[in-house]
């Protein structure tokens, strides 16, 4: 419980104007972008420094108040939903860039920094950061660090986890420490790798070292249209094994283009059934070289129309229609979830055809919007709450997840567990592996007191059952063995 | 836990022979092959093949109380601080498997014990590699060594290390227990990522048993120039202006003498490279080398960061600018000492290394200690590889304990309670 003594405690700390409790500012920090999670917390605190934080921290673990780090509450699985009775420590108030060096190619961060600014800071140096979530205009590094956050260009360049090198975090009992630092190698196990990704349950990310690239001196993008996913997914394969790295290979379905036309007019063909983005970026000698090849493997695939930016207005044009993709899902249906889930780019064709049973049978329709490369796909699985069909939707998107699971890949790509997917983590792991994951949780946080409830499934929110588990398929065919 | 294997079928080759062919260096290795702390006997080897198997080594081990080693290819056993003598040492060389190789997903899964070099010649027919630059010699690295060692060659740069291509792992924990995390796809938030966990832990948290690993397509082609620069601030100069440059190098490297710079892409981009790099500002006199003069200073790169019997090699982790400033502080450390020094410096990315030779132990203990203290100043960190014998006598092996000591310990005491792997290996933190 938090009394009016302990809030003076907070305050004395803080500052007054920097501890929220009325109840109506409160209900603002209630849930993040998946909006069906909802907790009012008891107290929201807004640092503006790492020992800011570090003292708030201390009060909670002091007093055994959980705590949850939030940055822009963009995240969809339910990551910075509040505990009831606990405390939210907004990150909103951290946005310096604490420090630029452009010899060395890196920039020290506060964690309320957005994504977007990060390279827009940089980019008079000739210099960007390359991991780049669509929601990269609002989302915060702290919030891509918790998350491992990816975007359209990682395969090519990778996740979160290979820009950052350091972090100065707070740990739950409020002491700080470093993990990585400027260069990528440090003695002893890799604990800055271990936070990363680790959505807010070992701490609170204060300070933030990333790597940034030069940015490349040409970009090529086409959109080629094909008529049926099929043939767009064979031609994503063409591509990939063609030794070539693409820089984005990103799909959309007819659902998804109509939706994304609708809201930006972004000059995707209404008439076709699948169109892949492509881009490749690198020295222009070997840019245009494999485009060609690109161009050639689509043609080979039968591709009905290829689109070539010729312009860098019309290259952004084309991504920004495929950013707007989620939010533009809104003017084609009342209400959406969007999903998160990798299967292994080979079975792309038959997840899709999957999906597209899963959503006939319920009824509901599903738009696909993707990152092709990796096989991370985003179904985004259309509802009309006033029509009762929420709870429907729900189950779709869940089984869909879970199909991906069964089909040898991931529950998630890069919207992570959070609350969203905990109980859904029995799928694609054991009870000994989920045992020993919570003993580096326990290493980090013996009281649970940081972001309690997410990524790991506890009794109270998934029932005392032993989750399932299904054997992975390379188990069932005997390729390796079961613990 | 379910197995598939028969249990209790562990080979043990017994305290005096050492061990079954493929791990050359295992008796040779100094903590494996003195006698065991408690018992005053050779060490017990296992070798066990395949994942039951493993995990019944380190079971019985745990219920025995007795302090293990674990042991790749036997080429790194010195990084770190001296381990005790270990009871058991538990070899990984038969943990060899090749378990799936999905070319078209990039993916490859694998038995950690299994050789660097021995992956890429299964994944070379597909046209892939693990980018990891090889172990040049015949010491036959294994991936799991290479993990645990936190290690990757000059194409860190592109790439990264090892644990950034590690997409799933399956670990044997010190008390037996077998734990996967991570999976088999290039993309994946699902849960902690165990794998970091055993990046750097110098054996020291269990057994890495199997690893699925994300593979890149062979390069085309490779191109490499070289530059004279005997001093540091030159051969910086020199990479700052390549990295400017819109070449995009896959690896900048100097070894005290000549900044190597290596391109790669299709045959015709590597040769466009190669070309355009000597109208760069500071880099007119860089010359491409032949296949052969690349092959050859590459592996001289290699040989040169890792030392000899005899000599001290510290590996240390900084900002890129530092270089400088810490080469002067070595040329001062060993000026009027008979001790030489020995910088390189993987100069895009601030990994310096340093090779020690000359002097005797405590002349070399008193200039690492020292040079040591200059890269903690300079906020940077790190790890001793080799050293002349001797030297843990008048050195920590570690230098201050880092700020995340508490958590440290805490893993180490989840994961190790009885302190029982790799005991010492990183003293005198944990
Ligand atoms: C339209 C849209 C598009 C998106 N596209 C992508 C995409 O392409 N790729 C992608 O990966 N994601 C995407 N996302 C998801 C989301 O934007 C990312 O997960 C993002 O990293 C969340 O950042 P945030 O600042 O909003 O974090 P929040 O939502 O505030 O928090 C997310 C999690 O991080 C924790 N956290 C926040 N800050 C810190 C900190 N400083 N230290 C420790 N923990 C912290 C929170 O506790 C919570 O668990 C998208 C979301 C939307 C709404
Ligand atoms: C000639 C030569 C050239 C080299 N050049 C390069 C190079 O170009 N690029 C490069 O990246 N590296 C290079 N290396 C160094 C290389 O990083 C190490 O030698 C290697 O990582 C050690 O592997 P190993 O199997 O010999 O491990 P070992 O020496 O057997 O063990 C090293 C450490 O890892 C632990 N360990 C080993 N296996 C496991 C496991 N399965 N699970 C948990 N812990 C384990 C051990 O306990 C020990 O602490 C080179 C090495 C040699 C010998």
């Amino acid at each position: 419980m938090i009394d009016a003594a302990l809030r003076r405690e907070f305050e004395a700390a803080l500052g007054a104007d920097a501890v929220l409790s009325d109840p109506l500012q409160l209900r603002t920090y209630e849930c993040d972008g998946l909006t069906g999670f909802r907790e009012v917390p008891a107290l929201v605190v807004l640092p503006r420094s790492t020992e800011e934080v570090a003292a708030a921290v201390s009060l909670c673990a002091r007093e055994g108040l959980p705590f949850v780090a939030r940055g822009a509450g963009t995240g969809l699985s339910g990551g910075a939903v509040p505990v009831a009775q606990g405390v939210v420590v907004s990150l909103a108030r951290m946005r310096q860039v604490l420090e630029l060096d452009p010899e060395d190619r890196r920039m020290v961060l506060q964690p309320g920094v957005t994504n977007a600014e990060i390279s827009r800071v940089a980019a008079p140096h000739g210099l960007y950061y390359a991991p780049d979530p669509s929601s990269q205009v609002v989302c915060t590094i702290g919030g891509n660090v918790a998350e491992n956050s990816g975007g359209a260009h990682c395969v090519k360049y990778g996740f979160t986890v290979h820009h950052v090198t350091g972090l100065r975090v707070v740990l739950p009992d409020g002491s700080v420490a470093d993990l990585g630092g400027d260069a990528p190698e440090s003695p002893g196990p890799d604990l800055r790798g271990l936070f990363i990704g680790s959505e807010g349950t070992l701490g609170i990310a204060t300070e933030i070292t990333v790597r940034l690239l030069r940015v490349p001196e040409t970009v090529r993008t086409l959109v080629a249209d094909f008529p049926t996913v099929e043939a767009a997914g064979e031609a994503v394969s063409a591509i990939m094994a063609s030794g070539i790295v693409p820089a984005a290979v990103e799909m959309l379905d007819s659902l998804a283009i109509e939706a994304c036309e609708a809201a930006v007019h972004a000059g995707y063909s209404l008439e076709t059934t699948a169109a892949l983005v492509v881009e490749l970026d690198g020295m222009e000698h070997e840019c245009d070289e494999q485009f060609e090849r690109v161009v050639a493997l689509c043609h080979e695939k039968g591709t009905s129309h290829v689109r070539i930016a010729t312009t860098d207005a019309e290259r952004a044009l084309i991504w920004k229609g495929r950013k707007a993709a989620f939010a533009a899902v809104g003017r084609i249906s009342p209400d959406y979830f969007v999903q998160d889930g990798v299967v292994p780019r080979t079975r792309l064709s038959e997840a899709l055809t999957r999906i597209a049973e899963m959503s006939r049978t319920e009824g509901l329709r599903v738009a696909n919007v993707f990152h092709a490369g990796d096989g991370n796909l985003h179904p985004l699985v259309l509802f009309d709450e006033q029509a009762g069909e929420a709870e429907r939707a729900e189950r779709l998107a869940a089984e869909i997840a879970e199909m991906c699971v069964e089909l040898g890949g991931s529950l998630s790509g890069e919207h992570g567990i959070g609350l969203d997917k905990a109980c859904s983590m029995p799928e694609m792991f054991g009870e000994t592996d989920l045992a020993v994951m919570r003993r580096l949780r326990t290493a980090f946080d013996p009281d649970a007191l940081a972001n309690p409830g997410k990524v790991l499934p506890t009794p109270r929110l998934c029932g005392e059952a032993p989750g399932r588990y299904r054997p992975h398929p390379l188990e069932a065919a005997g390729v390796i063995e079961r613990w | 836990m379910v197995s598939e294997e028969p249990p209790g079928s562990l080979r043990e080759s017994g305290p005096s022979t050492p061990a079954h062919g493929g791990a050359p260096h295992a008796s040779a290795s100094p903590s494996a092959g003195t006698p065991a702390a408690g018992t005053g006997e050779l060490p017990t080897r296992v070798r066990p093949s395949g994942l039951a198997e493993a995990a019944d080594a380190l079971t019985d081990a745990a219920s025995a109380r007795r302090t293990v080693l674990i042991e790749g290819a036997g080429t790194a056993l010195e990084w770190g601080a001296p381990v005790a003598a270990p009871d058991v040492v538990v070899e990984t060389s038969g943990l060899d498997r090749l378990i799936s190789h999905a070319p078209e997903d990039w993916t490859v899964g694998v038995e950690a014990g299994m050789p660097l070099t021995r992956l890429q010649e299964l994944l070379a027919p597909a046209g892939q590699w693990l980018p990891v630059d090889p172990p040049t010699a015949s010491g036959g690295a294994t991936l799991g060594g290479l993990l645990a060692c936190g290690d990757a060659g000059p194409r860190r740069l592109k790439y990264g290390g090892v644990g950034d291509l590690v997409i799933g792992a399956t670990l044997v924990l010190p008390d037996g227990t077998v734990a996967r995390s991570g999976g088999d796809v290039i993309k994946n938030v699902a849960g902690y990522d165990l794998a970091k966990l055993m990046a750097g832990s110098l054996g020291a948290f269990g057994l890495v048993a199997r690893l699925n690993l994300r593979v890149h397509p062979l390069p085309e082609a490779t191109v490499t120039l070289a530059l004279e620069a005997d001093d540091a601030a030159r051969a910086l100069d020199a990479a700052r202006a390549v990295l400017r440059s819109p070449l995009e190098p896959v690896a900048v490297e100097w070894d005290g003498r000549q900044v190597l710079i290596r391109f790669q892409g299709t045959a015709e981009s590597a040769a466009a490279r190669a070309r355009l790099a000597p109208e760069i500002p500071g880099l007119a006199a860089a010359r491409a080398l032949d296949s052969e003069a690349e092959q050859a200073a590459w592996r001289r790169l290699s040989e040169r960061t890792r030392g000899e019997d005899g000599e001290t090699v510290l590996r240390a982790a900084t900002s890129p600018a530092r270089l400088p400033r810490l080469a002067e502080r070595l040329r001062e450390l060993t000026e009027d000492t008979p001790v030489e020094a020995r910088l390189l410096s993987g100069l895009a990315q601030g990994l310096h290394t340093v090779v020690l030779s000359g002097g005797d132990a405590a002349q070399h203990a008193a200039c690492l200690t020292a040079w040591r203290d200059a890269v903690y100043e300079a906020g940077g960190s790190a790890t001793l590889r080799r050293r002349r014998e001797g030297v843990d006598e008048a050195a920590d092996a570690w230098g201050p304990a880092p700020s995340a000591l508490a958590v440290l310990r805490s893993l180490k005491r989840q994961f190790d309670p009885g302190g029982r792997c790799a005991p010492g290996r990183f003293a005198p933190w944990f």
